[in-house]
């Protein structure tokens, strides 16, 4: 049974998305030079948002558990990498499909992307270690996400630093968002809802986690 | 506008394929919960 917490972020997630979906593709402006096929920003940036944090809560979660030795945040770290590699699956989905219509290819071995794609196979090894050692491999685990996670200001940076297919940060750079007011409020309300989904996967996964876990310390 | 619409439904694919996955996980856990 879903309820408390989880069910309210599951609610509100379940009309957020929908309605910056809605007006990602409905009542935002069309873009001067990509014309059509920059309305994918609407939902690749939001899924990098919530990626990136979802990582960001197992690097927390990770360290604190080498830190402390205490189950649940080895539960909070393994929920939070799966809600972040399903996000992060998203992001590698969409970047192709924008990538085809505005570059002419729908892949390059830029740094940017390759960074991206490396983070993906990290944390499916990291998912796939979870699976298979159970909880002796709880420390493998944690030590694996923390290097993983060093990944993510590669690829942040990555596009700033090389030259790259990719475009440097329109947002979250020091001398603010580049976008004009109407399609930064949209963008911020897509980026909301993702981050309302994220929270809600990652609190339902926790508590699966930890039921299963308190199950399995009940069976002999 | 296809690019668009392909990416648009993958996205909603992807998240209602993991929220079932979910749903799925928690209904399995609960009938363990009662076999207990």
């Amino acid at each position: 049974m879903i309820r408390g917490v989880a069910l309210m972020l599951l609610v509100l997630a379940a009309i957020a998305v929908p309605v910056g979906l809605a007006l990602a593709l409905f009542v935002a402006p069309v873009e001067a030079f990509q014309g059509e096929p920059y309305r994918i920003l609407y939902i690749h940036v939001p899924s990098v948002v919530a990626a990136y944090l979802a990582f960001a809560v197992t690097f927390v979660a990770s360290v604190a558990y080498l830190v402390t030795r205490r189950r649940r945040f080895d539960h909070l770290a393994g929920a939070a990498a799966e809600v972040g590699e399903v996000f992060l699956t998203l992001v590698l989905l969409t970047g192709p499909i924008w990538g085809k219509p505005v570059w002419g290819v729908w892949w390059t071995w830029d740094a940017r992307l390759t960074t991206a794609l490396i983070l993906w196979f990290i944390f499916a090894g990291y998912l796939m270690l979870r699976a298979w050692s159970g909880p002796q491999g709880a420390r493998a685990a944690a030590v694996v996400a923390i290097v993983g996670f060093l990944d993510i200001p590669l690829i942040h940076w990555s596009a700033i630093l090389l030259r790259t297919l990719h475009p440097r940060p329109t947002v979250f750079r020091p001398e603010g968002p580049a976008l004009p007011p109407a399609m930064l409020v949209i963008l911020l309300v897509n980026i909301a809802a993702f981050l309302l989904a994220c929270a809600a996967f990652v609190t339902l996964r926790l508590r699966q986690e930890t039921a299963r876990d308190a199950l399995a310390q009940t069976v002999p | 506008m296809s690019y668009v619409v392909a990416a648009y439904a993958l996205t909603v694919a992807v998240l209602a394929l993991y929220a079932l996955s979910i749903w799925r996980r928690q209904r399995a856990l609960a009938r363990r919960r009662d076999r207990l």
